[in-house]
């Protein structure tokens, strides 16, 4: 085993096990720092993965402020900060053995997939790929149709957000 | 990924180096503070400990080794542990992608000054930049303290907003240098540097960078005659000196990077022929920008919370969005 | 470096510059006029609406080919262009609908919400590639979202909203992570070319199916068909109508256009799966949406469980997986969208005046208003499938699509169901006929406007179901887009 498959497993444990402490945790703040640690294992992949930039964005907007939000959240919507008695109701185990169930599955079907196993081809590129990124996202033949609707819906929910959480007059 | 041993060993000193001098640069900033300040006050400051006070950072040190450490009933153990951590870890590693020097012949090995070189090092300040805020929001909940509670949501409310003006005044150096390497953007203000090019972007850049560090005009969390002293209000000993620490760690971090940016980095006379010029030209940078903050903290008075989240979204960002488009546009007109 | 733009890629995405050019002179509008003068706002959504839709119609028609165009984004087609049309025409007729109504009407940020979701809907129905084609689905649910739940004050319609939000987000994730599937075994993102590498790998069939079932779950959210219905009459219910009106035709059409986009070009290597998995959703939502639909004492809640029925009609077209298929789940929206713009637009107007939704309070209204009661007599007998309405050529088409491909006891099962929806929509036509009402002097009158918008649907209605031509060829040309 080379140092960087040693490298990889502890990290995929660790963001496994971080991902199932956010789902079992009773207090919300710990299952949001649990989320944080879950994300940057993310990221650590994405860096042994040679995707650099795709690292530090996961970093940046889930870390730096999807994560951010949520701790806010929490910590302005809820009073005290007692832990919740019971996370699960009674379908738990129903859903536990789907998740299973629908992961052995898929495991089984994948390992019957010649390409599975297969070792991808690295990229071979003369060029930066931050900059190929940037000329894909705005090439007309590349991606930039949907780099602009992202920017339109992005918008659009924007102002949702400000129709739904303004506050009423008379209120 | 084949990793020779020759670079760990490399990477292991350059770290070493990094860390002492930002734990060194952590000490002596204070003491320029005391003294900078007291000389604007016409005070004479600390000058007794050592000569011209040289030693007073240590005997500080050693005071908050010693003292008690209290722990609020009601904290978060945890959280209010791991907080001053969390505190102080951004600030170490954000300094590994700025450089301090050009390459140097050492042992027979070309050895890079500077950490490391990653295409995407801008996006990897902001990234560090925006995870730094989870020390202070962490440590004003955990506290179980109403005035450190309110100190940590307005800190990370100040500095994600002032992180917008932060990114997009990022923008302008890689728009002019074409690239995120920060070698590469010292390398394109060979001639010129962009503070002259980009004057609006550098004061956005350098007011939004004092608000990142929550320094004085913007010193809101800390605000002590409202919050007694905001997020680290119930932290003493050596906990509250990692707060201390992570500030100014991130005082000199930003104004490397500010130097970088639109002051030319490393570069001076003769850095070409003698590389080791290149580290004292950017502590020669870095001690005027801290200067300057010093300068700052001591001539303006701070403002009021609403006033600077307005200021944050309706001047600076939309100045600092204006500035991005106007300078893509001339790029772009004159193919520059 | 950059490729250049032709004439061809601007006139393919026309009908999305207009509307986007649209959203932002409402939003200006909104900012610069003050506040006693918004009416104009509806009114400029509505004419902004009718000039993207003549534009659409003569200069973004596609050639007898279908081009991809803006590096194989998007598919510029006879079925995205019928599709767009009916989208915008929904969305022109939702506005009409809000044009009396004051808790919306003066505010600039609905009509800004709504059309923006149209321009989701347009890019649902031109996208031929799956990052494409999941922005523009969330382009349009998102602003739905908040429309659904846009009367603030109202506790229901905030249910609404909320719940829409939940479900829609839910699947959302389902869906997407069926995309990622897809993804990773075909190594591109471009429908076609899916469908290429699948026919050249080895596959297995059971893990597509898997994926299918996943993108299944996320279009038959948003086509409202069972098991993923339950949002439907909730949302319906709270939502405020001329939402509720746009869900049930416009959102539901671009639902079914995806649908059958992804299911034939994507997946046609494991079809026979996807229909067995489809036919099993359409017997759901048939017999479940009308047995429930029975029992409805609330108009909207009746049309919502109505309009889970129609969802499972409209599956038996694709089902089909045939040119003729494909030709009447078209046809079927075409009417579909019509009819019950028609419907709701009754329900609005009469709610407006009576304030209820309730079909007890729908006593007396031929006498009431003759002209509205024509509207709901024969919108209602569309919706039921009496010739010579356009329901019934629409039903016709899909249980022969059904019937060809050898789905012949689907087809015994929607005719059968046919029969159960009759009832209840006649049931609704005997209050409004027969059962004496309170306030039969009090005339109840229908503002211009939405006159107007009645009578053009019941005129469009009408003439699907006689002269069927020149609508079939739309269907047809569409469906050909895609064989």
């Amino acid at each position: 085993m080379t140092p960087i498959q040693l490298v990889f497993l502890f990290v995929a444990f660790a963001t496994l096990w971080a991902a199932f402490m956010v789902v079992t945790r009773n207090n919300l703040v710990h299952a949001a720092l649990f989320l944080v640690i879950a994300l940057f294992g993310v990221a650590v992949l994405f860096v042994m993965l040679e995707a650099g930039f795709l690292a530090v964005i996961q970093v940046l907007v889930y870390i730096g402020a999807i994560a951010i939000l949520m701790i806010f959240a929490v910590m302005l919507t809820r009073g005290d900060v007692d832990d919740i008695p019971d996370i699960t109701n009674r379908y738990a185990g129903w859903v536990g053995l789907v998740a299973v169930l629908f992961f052995s599955s898929l495991v089984i079907l994948m390992a019957q997939w010649p390409s599975f196993t297969a070792l991808a081809k690295p990229i071979l590129s003369s060029r930066d790929t931050i900059v190929e990124l940037g000329t894909a996202l705005v090439s007309p033949n590349g991606y930039v149709i949907p780099f602009e609707v992202a920017s339109v819906m992005l918008l659009a929910a924007l102002i949702g957000a400000l129709v739904v959480a303004r506050p009423r007059k008379g209120k | 990924m084949q990793i020779e041993t020759a670079l760990l060993i490399e990477w292991v000193v350059k770290s070493t180096i990094l860390i002492f001098a930002l734990l060194t640069g952590f000490a002596y900033t204070t003491f320029y503070e005391r003294r900078l300040l007291a000389l604007i006050q016409v005070r004479i400051g600390p000058n007794r400990t050592g000569p011209f006070g040289f030693l007073q950072p240590a005997a500080d040190g050693l005071k908050l080794i010693f003292k008690e450490e209290l722990i609020p009933a009601n904290a978060y153990k945890f959280v209010f542990i791991l907080a001053p951590i969390l505190t102080v870890i951004p600030a170490l590693i954000i300094m590994a992608v700025v450089p301090w020097g050009g390459a140097i012949e050492l042992f027979g090995r070309q050895i890079a000054l500077g950490l490391t070189d990653i295409n995407v090092a801008i996006l990897y300040l902001l990234s560090v930049a925006s995870i730094s805020v989870y020390g202070i929001v962490l440590a004003g909940w955990s506290s179980d303290n109403k005035y450190a509670m309110m100190g940590g949501l307005r800190s990370s409310a100040q500095m994600l907003s002032y992180e917008l003006s932060l990114g997009l005044a990022f923008v302008v150096p890689i728009l002019l240098a074409g690239s995120m390497s920060l070698n590469q953007i010292i390398e394109a203000q060979r001639g010129v540097w962009f503070i002259f090019y980009q004057p609006i972007a550098a004061l956005v850049f350098y007011i939004a960078m004092l608000a990142e560090v929550n320094r004085a005009p913007f010193d809101m969390p800390e605000a002590e005659q409202e919050l007694t002293a905001g997020y680290h209000t119930e932290y003493s000993g050596m906990k509250f000196s990692l707060f201390f620490m992570g500030e100014y760690m991130k005082m000199i971090a930003v104004s490397a990077i500010f130097a970088t940016l639109f002051l030319g980095g490393y570069r001076g006379p003769f850095v070409d022929t003698y590389p080791l010029l290149g580290p004292l030209y950017l502590f020669l940078k870095v001690f005027l920008s801290l200067g300057l903050m010093i300068w700052i903290r001591a001539t303006l008075p701070r403002l009021r919370y609403d006033r600077l989240m307005a200021f944050g979204w309706k001047i600076l960002l939309p100045l600092s969005i204006l500035n991005v488009f106007v300078t893509a546009v001339i790029i772009v007109v004159f193919g520059l | 470096m950059f490729g250049s733009i032709t004439t061809d890629m601007v006139l393919a995405i026309l009908p999305e510059i207009a509307l986007l050019v649209l959203i932002a002179v409402v939003f200006v509008t909104d900012l610069v006029v003050d506040e006693k003068r918004r009416g104009i706002l509806a009114w400029t959504s509505i004419i902004g609406l009718l000039i993207t839709m003549l534009l659409t119609a003569f200069f973004a028609q596609p050639g007898a080919e279908a081009e991809t165009l803006w590096g194989g984004m998007l598919r510029h087609d006879w079925l995205a262009y019928v599709s767009k049309l009916i989208f915008l025409f929904g969305a022109l007729i939702t506005t009409v609908f809000t044009l009396n109504w004051d808790s919306v009407r003066f505010k600039g940020e609905f009509y800004v919400l709504l059309l923006t979701s149209t321009l989701g809907m347009t890019l649902m129905g031109a996208s031929a590639d799956l990052i494409m084609l999941f922005l523009s689905i969330e382009t349009t649910s998102i602003p739905l979202y908040v429309l659904a739940g846009f009367l603030t004050d109202d506790d229901r319609s905030t249910e609404a909203g909320f719940k829409y939000l939940l479900f829609g987000a839910m699947t959302t994730a389902v869906m997407l992570y069926g995309f990622s599937l897809l993804y990773g075994f075909a190594g591109s993102t471009g429908l076609y070319e899916i469908s290429a590498a699948i026919g050249a790998g080895q596959i297995p069939a059971a893990a597509l199916a898997g994926a299918a079932v996943l993108v299944l779950v996320g279009f038959g959210f948003k086509v409202a068909m069972a098991p993923l219905h339950f949002w439907a009459p909730d949302v319906y219910e709270g939502a405020p109508t001329p939402i509720t009106a746009f869900l049930s035709t416009a959102s539901k059409a671009a639902g079914f256009v995806v649908l059958t986009r992804v299911m034939i070009a994507a997946f046609s290597s494991v079809q026979a799966e996807w229909q067995l998995m489809l036919a099993i959703a359409a017997v759901i939502s048939m017999t479940l949406g009308n047995l429930v639909a029975l029992s409805q004492t609330n108009i909207k809640r009746l049309l919502a469980y109505s309009s889970i029925a129609h969802a499972g009609y409209a599956l038996l077209g694709v089902i089909a997986a045939s040119e003729l298929g494909a030709a009447s789940v078209v046809y079927y929206f075409l009417v579909y969208v019509v009819t019950n713009m028609a419907a709701f637009g009754v329900v609005i107007v009469v709610s407006r005046v009576i304030g209820s939704d309730e079909i007890a309070d729908y006593a007396g209204l031929s006498r009431r208003s003759p002209g509205l009661a024509l509207v709901m007599l024969l919108a209602f007998l569309s919706l039921a499938g009496i010739p010579p309405l356009g329901g019934f050529i629409a039903k016709v088409l899909v249980f022969a699509a059904a019937v060809q491909a050898e789905f012949v006891w689907l087809a015994v099962i929607g005719v059968l169901n046919a029969i159960i929806g009759l009832y209840y929509y006649l049931i609704v036509l005997k209050v409004v006929y027969l059962t004496p009402g309170k306030d039969e002097q009090k005339a109840l009158p229908t503002p211009r406007p939405q006159a107007v918008a009645l009578v053009v649907s019941i005129v469009l209605l009408l003439l699907m179901g006689t002269v069927f031509a020149p609508w079939y060829q739309w269907a047809l040309n569409s469906a050909s887009a895609l064989f």
